[in-house]
């Protein structure tokens, strides 16, 4: 933290917690909730710890549900394309 | 651009982005033929519509709402079967509190089990797991997972693909993925991963 700027406002489990999603999808756009969120993952382990969790679960996820069109899809959609 | 070039690269286009669209087929009728049947319809829709097409840069947001609407329009009907949790026990309209308090309590149990490493979760627990647990989840839940979590489309762009408000996106998160924590620790129960032992003073 650079100096002047280590007056970050506390925020409760609760809080953190609520916006634990945001934090993982990308969407916690405004850098002061961002800021206040990271802050209290360095000083609370427990949501630390969650915070790793849900990453993990969430490429999880993502590597389970990821499929491959089959072969046959492909060539059907190249034939109905050129048809098109 | 003529209409050759203009069919040349929508047809790159859905190469590039075929196994989303399949994926995200598959997911919805969980079936693979109807998968496959509902992309090759969603792709002459496409391309029928293609002058609404505002963006080319959101070609994905775009596409994914069709294949969508199509599901719903022709496919739902046939593929609707049973879930394991009713969408009216978890209604989205629910107070930020009340989704924060059942974010809390519902995946404690899971978590914790899941969060000592000598339980070696991420070996005992497979894809197969994982999808069986996605299955459960009431279809509006469902879809937003995969649109964001799996797809990696912003809350913008799933809501754009859905028709809701981004901020439906966000709370479907939540309960999304607490819902299938909830349905990946009911699984793990039920196949046996967790032990007697692993479940006292930790049942749900
Ligand atoms: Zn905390």
């Amino acid at each position: 933290m650079k100096e002047g700027k280590d007056k970050i406002e506390e925020i409760d489990c609760m809080e953190a917690i609520n916006g634990l999603y945001a934090y993982l999808d990308g969407e916690m756009a405004d850098p002061g909730t961002l800021a206040k969120f990271e802050h209290h993952l360095e000083h609370c382990h427990s949501c630390y710890s969650r915070t790793q969790l849900e990453t993990a679960l969430g490429q999880l996820i993502k590597k389970s549900a990821k499929d491959t069109a089959p072969e046959k899809l492909q060539t059907r959609l190249k034939k109905l394309i050129q048809g098109l | 651009m003529t209409s050759t070039e203009a069919k040349t690269w929508f047809g790159q286009s859905i190469e590039g982005c075929l196994d989303s669209l399949y994926g995200l087929a598959m997911r919805l009728t969980r079936n693979a033929a109807d998968a496959e049947d509902l992309v090759s319809e969603s792709v002459t829709k496409a391309w029928s519509a293609i002058g609404t097409l505002e963006d080319r840069n959101r070609f994905r947001p775009w596409i994914f709402r069709i294949l969508h609407n199509c599901y719903i329009s022709d496919y739902r009907k046939k593929s609707v079967r049973p879930v394991a949790y009713s969408y009216d026990d978890y209604a989205e309209e629910g107070e930020e509190d009340d989704i924060t308090s059942l974010l809390i309590k519902q995946s404690a149990d899971f978590l914790s089990w899941w969060g000592n490493p000598e339980r070696e979760f991420a070996n005992k627990l497979l894809g197969k797991d994982i999808l069986a647990a996605m299955e459960k989840l009431p279809e509006a839940f469902r879809v937003a997972v995969v649109l964001v979590n799996v797809e990696g489309l912003s809350y913008d762009e799933a809501a754009e693909v859905l028709g809701v408000p981004p901020g439906t996106i966000r709370s479907r998160m939540k309960r999304g993925r607490t819902l299938l924590q909830k349905a990946l620790w009911e699984h793990a129960v039920d196949s046996g991963l967790i032990s007697d032992n692993e479940m006292k003073g930790s049942k749900p």
